[in-house]
């Protein structure tokens, strides 16, 4: 059937990204109709079912915790994070991809429940992609993350988990950076950060944050500010994911881990003199 | 007796309440079993010890000492099994001494239900007395709750349903000694094999008007199997910050210092600690 | 598009009228549908060649249900899939993946890849989002280029791409172990003064099925809901086919076989 399909389908015109596999594209059916626990209240059952800081001995222990950032600056946008997923104080991956590629220019944040995110975020790409060919123009990060938020929305209180920034040039080489999460809030901002190491981050950020960064600070900016994010919190860590979006798209800075940088930062830097090497202090 | 501090109560039923979870004492699920034979009685015991679902000790010791002729199985909480036989058995040395006789085991098996009772089954201890004193030789459980039974076969813990399906379907009245030893060490099976509260080994206490033999390890069917590689780590594989040398002669002042020659046989030289002068 | 936003019937909150006192409520008994059934499973995947084991044991509280429970299913072509958890729920989703890789099959006249399935797991895990399962899947593969996959997931669809990995009662026995010595963590290239750290390359299976092996043996002595057998399945790259195989709709280029071994059985 493929061979049928592909010998009298024209080609796709815009260069984006194509999902490889069948299954993906037909998720939609499957978005819209979750199977519920057959009683009276569903939410309720699955709070009690999975853990939150009131409940740390539920029987499902979703993955949490995270540190993600993202800035603009005068060279675009600077989008950084961790790597650790942790179900209680058991880390449950070291090598999480926070950062979710929408599509060349779109990036989405991953803080809250992983599946919600990685989940909602494929399903946004789709509905940027169906924008796109309906409108022969990419869709703006603003309408993107409208898409998003109205979505969440009409599941508030259902125990959707998450805390998303999505960020990205839309048509027309414009930067959009919003802040949306599973409580229905939608901002648009020149800079946040997200999770549960958000004020460690923060603290390293706006010290060192300006319009004017260059290209290179900017991205040692974000790296900086993950590491203490890194350092004091523990549900936190692993490695530092950096994306720099420029006008034509995002670009990877890397996945590196966290531990030989740290050492780098304090022993080449002189930096982070509250831990010692010695036996003796 | 019982100098229980209860200080700290209202502090932790209070960290409780805001989600704390309380420590975790080892051992509740266990096999053990008793049973009554010609001339005696017999106790075993599994030697799995464990705190949730973790095995905390693969060989640890349930068969405890009262008297020179009288042994108790325990199950339970590991400590209050421990404890509260520990006691009764220092103040059934007292009572024996006082009174000059042999202690009976309707003696110990009194003493441990009244202590109990008293603590209403907060001591979780759920025990098996046996023993032989002037009076025959007995068999009796206690529960931590202070309750007590006397019967010719007996089982307690986790394990006790798969213990007694074996008593039930093998036990014939006047056993022999080689018969009642076979007959509680198939218990102790049955529930190291069936229950997951027990496992590792099985010792058995034979109890005889004359003597007392305890048999560790009598059958040992859990032997850990050989692994499949070597798991040695190269010299400086592990990254090191700092290093300080202590020299051996400045170690002797603190620990004694034994030298073992490359297989490991300490038959070199011994040095005595030598205290600091 | 804006309707299929739209929640069921089901999932609408129920209408409130006054303030329902709680003798006039319905009473909501409490409901619990899920078990622990015990058990571990472990995937490695290699240059070309998966490994996904475990052991046949499954429990409920201090007893034993069975001692051939099989975890790792082959789910068709050519992939294999663990569950640990519920029993019941890992068997059912093990179904529920076999069949809609028959349904690709048969669509799509091709057998599906791992990543295509990896995604199609997620789906299904994720459309139980409100009810989850309650067990932990891990997939594993030949991916296109013959080279082994392992895809993990959490309860409600969250997944990655892994090297190694162990799911089940004795995760946190195995996975330091795993770390040490598949991914080499925390060694250090002797000599270079915890500068390189040892770097990890391609193990060959037959070591590898050695240190799984040893997981599980060392499991066994310590998590009392694992063991009694170990169910061992490899995924290697089938011989290339011959002139008869041609046209064997059934050929996927992987070679899936089974090991069963005895563990202790307290």
């Amino acid at each position: 059937m493929d061979a049928l399909v592909s010998k009298y389908a024209a080609e796709p015109e815009l260069d984006i990204a194509e999902e490889d596999d069948d299954e993906v594209g037909t998720g939609l059916p499957q978005s819209v109709s979750f199977t519920l626990p057959p009683i009276d209240h569903p939410a309720k059952f699955l709070r009690a079912m999975t853990d939150d800081h009131a409940n740390p001995s539920a029987p499902i222990k979703l993955k949490h915790g995270t540190t993600t950032l993202a800035f603009k600056f005068r060279g675009g946008v600077i989008v950084c994070t961790d790597s650790r997923a942790t179900q209680g104080s058991w880390i449950a991956s070291q090598t999480v991809k926070k950062v979710i590629e929408i599509n060349p220019y779109l990036l989405g944040t991953m803080a809250g429940g992983a599946a919600d995110c990685q989940y909602w975020l494929t399903y946004l790409g789709m509905e940027c992609r169906l924008h796109q060919l309906r409108h022969k123009r990419l869709i703006s990060v603003a309408a993107a993350s409208k898409i998003l938020a109205n979505l969440v929305y009409s599941y508030k209180g259902m125990g959707l988990s998450m805390g998303t920034m999505l960020t990205g040039v839309g048509h027309g080489g414009v930067f959009g950076l919003y802040y949306v999460d599973s409580d229905g809030n939608r901002v648009e901002g020149n800079l946040f950060c997200v999770g549960s190491g958000a004020t460690f981050a923060y603290g390293v950020l706006d010290r060192g944050y300006q319009w004017e960064l260059t290209d290179e600070e900017a991205l040692e900016l974000g790296r900086r500010s993950i590491l203490a994010a890194t350092h004091r919190d523990a549900y936190s860590g692993g490695y530092i994911n950096l994306y720099h979006i420029k006008e034509d798209g995002w670009v990877h800075h890397g996945f590196n881990d966290t531990n030989p940088i740290f050492w780098k930062q304090k022993l080449e830097k002189g930096e982070f003199q509250n831990v010692s090497t010695t036996l003796d202090a | 007796m019982g100098g229980f501090d209860f200080s700290n109560h209202t502090r932790n039923a209070a960290l409780m309440a805001a989600g704390m979870p309380a420590p975790k004492a080892t051992s509740t699920g266990t096999t053990i079993v008793g049973c009554l034979f010609d001339g005696g009685v017999v106790i075993a015991a599994d030697t799995r010890a464990t705190s949730g679902s973790i095995v905390a000790d693969k060989n640890c010791e349930k068969l405890h000492y009262i008297s020179p002729q009288i042994w108790c199985a325990g199950a339970g909480t590991a400590a209050d099994t421990e404890f509260t036989t520990a006691i009764v058995s220092s103040n059934l040395e007292l009572h024996a001494l006082s009174t000059g006789r042999k202690p009976r085991v309707v003696t110990c098996m009194t003493m441990l239900k009244q202590h109990l009772f008293k603590y209403q089954g907060h001591i979780g201890a759920y025990l098996v007395v046996a023993g032989c004193d002037p009076t025959g030789s007995h068999l009796y459980t206690v529960h931590a709750h202070g309750s007590t039974d006397r019967l010719p076969y007996v089982t307690m813990g986790s394990g006790s349903l798969a213990a007694m399906s074996v008593f039930e379907t093998q036990w014939k009245k006047g056993l022999d000694r080689e018969a009642a030893v076979k007959l509680c060490s198939e218990a102790i099976l049955s529930g190291i094999f069936n229950d997951l509260g027990s496992g590792s080994n099985v010792d058995v206490c034979v109890i005889t008007p004359d003597k007392a033999t305890l048999m560790r390890n009598y059958i040992t069917p859990n032997v850990r199997a050989p692994k499949e590689l070597q798991y040695k780590f190269e010299k400086g594989t592990t990254a090191v910050l700092q290093e300080k040398l202590i020299s051996k002669d400045e170690l002797r002042r603190y620990i004694t210092v034994t030298e073992l020659d490359a297989q490991g046989d300490s038959s070199l030289t011994t040095d005595v600690m030598q205290v600091d002068a | 598009m804006a309707s299929s936003y739209m929640l069921p019937y089901a999932q609408q909150a129920p209408p409130s009228y006054a303030h329902p006192t709680e003798a006039s409520q319905p009473r909501q008994h409490h409901w619990s549908p899920y078990t622990e059934n015990g058990g571990v499973i472990l995937g490695i995947a290699g240059k070309d060649y998966v490994i996904l084991a475990g052991d046949t044991r499954s429990s409920e509280g201090y007893n034993i249900n069975t001692r051939t429970a099989r975890k790792v299913f082959s789910v068709g072509s050519g992939l294999i899939l663990g569950v640990v958890g519920m029993s019941a729920d890992g068997e059912e989703l093990a179904r529920k993946v076999t069949r809609k890789i028959d349904d690709y099959k048969r669509n799509h006249d091709k057998h599906i890849t791992v990543s295509a399935a990896a995604v199609m797991l997620s789906r299904i895990l994720y459309q139980k989002r409100f009810f989850p399962y309650y067990c932990q899947p891990l997939l594993g593969g030949l991916d296109e280029n013959g080279v082994g996959a392992i895809y993990t997931y959490d309860y409600v669809g969250s997944f990655e791409r892994e090297q190694s990995r162990a799911f089940g009662s004795a995760a946190a026995l195995i996975t330091p172990f795993l770390d040490n010595q598949i991914n080499l963590k925390n060694q250090f290239v002797p000599g270079s003064n915890g500068e390189q750290p040892k770097q990890a390359g391609d193990l060959p299976r037959a070591t590898v099925e050695k240190i799984v092996k040893d997981a599980f043996t060392s499991a066994v002595e310590r998590q009392i809901e694992v063991g009694d057998g170990l169910q061992l399945v490899t995924i290697t790259r089938a011989p290339p086919r011959t002139e008869e195989e041609a046209d064997d709709d059934d050929w996927t280029g992987a070679a899936i076989s089974v090991e069963l071994s005895p563990l202790k059985k307290d």
